[in-house]
């Protein structure tokens, strides 16, 4: 089949510029959302999802969606720690009860405040949390009200640096001692200090929020798992992986950030498919004796109606490209949301990956095949005889007809 | 049984058992008309445009046609190059039967047979004039580097090489027909259809395109069909015809 030139196409958009910036920054518009939702959902995945080992179990009380949400009687945790599938420490097996609470804190630069993750934790937790470090100031003294904040946190609450301290409770601050990293994840916009002395504070006798287990190998999990079902108490508690822990944690919000997102996208989408489907009825009406011309000397229906929808795709992509490469801007920007399912704040990124902006031009793109399909199917049903009218008066579409219409002078009514 | 439908019988049967004096045309006819009709639809009333028309063009003439805004003369010549097909009678032209053709056949015929010149020169504004001369070879098997050797050669025929990478409103009215011309004759059709090919021009470049029509007609043999309302077009044809009211004189 003979093809029309593609340049024809090409050159064609060219031609009305005004016209085609106006509809590919429609789409640029919608492609920018669409990309920033998929970027910020791959950012979620990174802060919440990433967190946790393979090879470590969780422990809550059944029906608890987050450790928040979740109580373990204190004098069960060592039953817990002595059961099948647990590796073995130098000091005996290798398990960590921890205390999580929320305080709602000043934040730094507003006025406002925001809920931050506490989390109390025995002696030596340093080797046992192996993904944290401090990367700034030092470890605190166990038994002391002395705390390390998160990287993620640091500055951006009141007293959240080393050498400043905050208070919950009157007479009894928290003296921030150092700064630590916990592989990016939400961990690191908590605060961490002595388990008894947060326990005391924080008046709650007896209790931990979960258990940390590391297991023998990753494989262990389901040994682990079987010895809850014999003990009558020990059926109060679930067990999970570190790792899918994380993972539901970050779907909860990420599903509800990403379905808004995607929602705006689609209301965008069809606002911006309507205006691509107005460009190319215009180029279509304007171009009636073009196209019977082509018709004329003989290329087929089909010809035309692919030179069309090119010209649509070629216009979508466009707008797919500019709005792709303005959401490459959003990756320098930070943005700190609810976490949901923790109640307290975390800090986001937009992350690229590969797929995205692979998906956010065929995105692009389809929006420009189902906008140019009508439009290219009138072209194509365009009946030859079109060539032979005498005068070339141009019909259709234009902004500048818009333009005038809107700078037209104001008539008064009364 | 309808009107229109007895007429097109009859013409059928004209077709099948011509009249004498039509046995032996002096040169064998290239577009042949017999009892062609042609009905419009304006909603559901008709315009009968051509009615029991006859025609014969013998291969190689220069054929003008005159009459009447209104008259039909776009409407015949159309049906001739196989743009619509007509409601009653049989055309044949170069060879082929185009009464019953489908629109894809005749597409093909036409990308074959056919040079179109428009009154508008309807020319791509976004391709160079070499492209535009390019494109009914698009719809031949010839690869890119003999397209662009026929293209240029059709430009020299119209003496515009110097212009090959102009683009159409880099052009006057006269080079822009002309380019329409090379168009025309690129894929070396037999028959050359022209809708007021001078319609838009001054009188000069208006007879630089009839002169150039000549050269066509005489050193390359094309059959040309034109329609036109200017008498000293007319006069440079080979054959006048007038088309009044739907009926040719
Ligand atoms: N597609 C159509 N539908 C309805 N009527 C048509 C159509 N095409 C042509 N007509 C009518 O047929 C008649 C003849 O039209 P045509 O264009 O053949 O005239 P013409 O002789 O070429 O006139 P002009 O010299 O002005 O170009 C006119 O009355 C016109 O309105
Ligand atoms: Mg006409």
């Amino acid at each position: 089949m003979a093809m029309i030139p593609l340049s024809y196409s090409l050159r064609s958009l060219m031609v009305r510029k005004a016209t085609t910036f106006a509809t590919a920054f429609g789409i640029a518009l919608v492609v920018f959302v669409f990309a920033s939702v998929m970027m910020l959902g791959n950012g979620i995945k990174e802060t919440l999802g990433a967190s946790g080992r393979e090879d470590t179990a969780i422990v809550m009380s059944k029906g608890a969606q987050a450790e928040l949400g979740s109580t373990i009687l204190q004098n069960q945790v060592g039953k817990i720690a002595q059961m099948g599938g647990v590796a073995q420490g130098e000091n005996g097996p290798l398990a960590q009860a921890e205390m999580v609470v929320v305080i709602t804190h000043p934040k730094v630069g507003t006025s406002g405040v925001a809920n931050v993750t506490m989390r109390g934790m025995p002696d030596n937790w340093l080797k046992f949390r192996s993904e944290a470090r401090i990367v700034a100031g030092r470890e605190p003294k166990p038994g002391t009200r002395e705390v390390v904040v998160g990287r993620a946190a640091r500055g951006r609450f009141q007293g959240f640096d080393i050498g400043k301290s905050f208070a919950m409770v009157e007479n009894q601050p928290f003296d921030v001692v150092g700064v630590f990293a916990a592989g990016g994840g939400s961990l690191e916009s908590e605060v961490w200090g002595d388990l008894e002395v947060m326990r005391t504070m924080f008046d709650r006798p007896g209790l931990v929020s979960s258990v940390h287990v590391r297991l023998m190998t990753p494989g262990s999990l389901q040994a682990f798992k079987d010895g809850f079902k014999n003990d009558p108490q020990l059926r109060e508690y679930e067990v999970e992986r570190e790792t899918k822990y994380y993972e539901k944690q970050a779907n909860g919000l990420g599903q509800f950030i990403s379905f808004l997102g995607y929602a705006i996208a689609v209301f965008f989408a069809v606002g911006a498919m309507i205006g691509a489907i107005i460009t190319m009825y215009g180029a279509v009406a304007t171009r009636q004796r073009e196209i019977g011309t082509l018709r004329a000397l003989g290329f087929s229906r089909i010809s035309i109606l692919l030179a069309f929808l090119f010209e649509s795709l070629a216009l979508s992509a466009m707008g797919g490209v500019i709005g792709v490469v303005a959401a490459m801007g959003m990756t320098t920007v930070k943005f700190s949301t609810m976490n949901f399912a923790s109640w307290s704040e975390v800090v986001f990124r937009f992350v690229a990956k590969p797929g995205t902006f692979q998906w956010s031009i065929l995105f692009a793109m389809a929006m420009g095949l189902v906008g140019g399909l009508l439009p290219a199917i009138r072209a194509a049903r365009m009946s030859p005889i079109k060539a032979m009218r005498g005068s070339s008066r141009r019909r259709g579409w234009h902004p500048g007809r818009w333009l005038r219409w809107l700078r037209r002078p104001p008539r008064c009514s009364w | 049984m309808s009107d229109a439908q007895a007429e097109g019988k009859a013409a059928d049967e004209a077709a099948k058992n011509p009249p004498p004096y039509r046995t032996q045309p002096e040169s064998p006819a290239i577009v042949s008309l017999v009892g062609v009709g042609k009905t419009f639809f304006r909603g559901k009333e008709p315009v009968k445009v051509l009615d029991g028309l006859d025609l014969d063009v013998p291969e190689g003439s220069f054929e003008a046609l005159m009459g009447p805004s209104g008259s039909g003369k776009s409407t015949l010549l159309n049906l001739i190059a196989g743009l619509d097909r007509p409601t009653r009678g049989k055309i044949t032209v170069a060879g082929t039967d185009l009464t019953n053709a489908s629109d894809r056949t005749l597409a093909k015929w036409r990308s074959q047979n056919i040079g179109f010149i428009f009154q508008a020169y309807n020319l791509m504004p976004v391709l160079t004039a070499l492209q535009n001369v390019e494109l009914p070879l698009l719809l031949t098997s010839l690869g890119g580097a003999e397209r662009k050797k026929r293209a240029q050669t059709a430009l020299r025929v119209v003496g515009l090489e110097d212009r090959m990478h102009h683009y159409p409103r880099q052009l006057s009215g006269g080079q822009e027909q002309r380019v329409a011309i090379a168009r025309a004759i690129v894929n070396d059709p037999k028959i050359i259809v022209a809708d007021e090919p001078t319609g838009d021009l001054d009188r000069q470049s208006a007879d630089d395109i009839l002169t150039l029509l000549e050269k066509l007609n005489k050193e390359l043999k094309k059959t040309i069909f034109m329609v036109t309302h200017d008498p000293a077009a007319s006069e440079r044809a080979s054959v006048q015809r007038r088309l009044d009211k739907g009926r040719l004189k």
